[in-house]
């Protein structure tokens, strides 16, 4: 773990000189505010655009907090994943192919600290992501539709974290193991694709999300709540492995 | 005219607005700053602005080159 601190340094540079840390976040803030704006004003939105025809009537269905929750976190999981993966994906490979990692690899880094520092940084850019995206969505939920209780409401929030924990260390791991396009794929195969498994078994990672919102609705099956953390966790934990190794075996592929 | 500004929400509005624009000022900013982008800079100045929430975020995914 040698030059962990100057690498972190460095990589928190790098992610601050590239506006990272704001919009990135302001992004999970929009994707946050629509749902529960766009809910709230259906009617209106109708009424303007939809060409309705005179005297016609819809019943829009009663919604709890908890659904426009959901529908904040369906947002992120397409839109917010997305601008995870377009602006994180080439964080390994794009340094191999335009040579600025031959400067750090003569050097005696050691390739876990470089990979962690990497970690840590993006996680902490998720991390505020993550707070200003629910930060968004739970004020206009507030405002328009009423309260959550806030002990449930933070165990969403981590267990959501966490999972997003896993999808940067999905996308770190590829980035290690692959050139970038191939690396986007094969990322983007493990995220998204993986989410349909969670139509057959609720104690996937991929379900995490979801079973996030079950704890506010208070319906969620425990065990099959802590199976899906703990099987995040060792995915997160073993991507982070393979992807250490990887990054250690493709030294070759540096330009020079 | 002020009657029908002052009946919108603007407790409901505003935090939009002011993400969006912190979001298009910061795009302006970094692009004044960088050196090359992909494709022309006029080109880029024109989405930030006019596709206004897609904009900045496309700046910022496609339009920036790391060098």
């Amino acid at each position: 773990m040698r030059g962990l601190p100057i690498l972190l340094q460095k990589e928190f540079r790098e992610a601050w000189r590239s506006w990272k840390f704001l919009w990135i976040p302001l992004v999970f803030a929009i994707l946050g505010m629509s749902d529960p704006l766009t809910n709230y004003y259906m009617m209106d939105i109708l009424h303007a655009v939809g060409n309705l025809p005179e005297g016609f009537d819809i019943q829009l269905p009663e919604f709890v907090p908890a659904d426009l929750l959901q529908a904040s976190i369906g947002q992120f999981q397409m839109i917010g994943l997305l601008v995870l993966l377009a602006s994180f994906i080439g964080s390994i490979s794009k340094e191999r192919a335009n040579g600025t990692a031959t400067l750090l690899y003569v050097r005696s880094i050691s390739f876990s600290a470089y990979f962690i520092s990497k970690f840590l940084v993006i996680s902490a850019i998720g991390f505020v992501s993550a707070v200003a995206g629910f930060a968004a969505s739970v004020y206009y939920t507030t405002v328009l539709y009423g309260n959550f209780e806030i002990g449930t409401l933070l165990a969403c929030f981590v267990t959501y974290f966490i999972w997003l924990l896993l999808v940067i260390a999905v996308i770190l791991m590829m980035s290690a193991t692959f050139n970038t396009m191939i690396a986007a794929t094969g990322a983007f195969i493990v995220i998204f694709i993986g989410q349909f498994l969670t139509i057959l078994w609720d104690f996937l990672p991929w379900s995490l999300p979801s079973n996030g919102v079950l704890l506010i609705r208070d319906m969620m099956y425990m065990q099959d709540y802590w199976w899906s953390m703990f099987m995040t966790v060792m995915f997160t934990i073993i991507s982070i492995a393979i992807g250490i190794v990887m990054m250690k075996k493709n030294t070759s592929m540096v330009k020079i | 005219m002020m009657e029908e500004l002052a009946k919108i929400p603007w407790a409901v509005i505003a935090p939009l607005i002011v993400v969006q624009l912190v979001l298009m000022i910061v795009a302006l900013i970094d692009l004044r700053r960088i050196h090359t982008t992909n494709g022309p800079k006029i080109l880029w100045v024109l989405i930030i602005l006019f596709a206004n929430l897609l904009g900045p975020i496309l700046y910022f995914i496609i339009g920036r080159k790391q060098s």
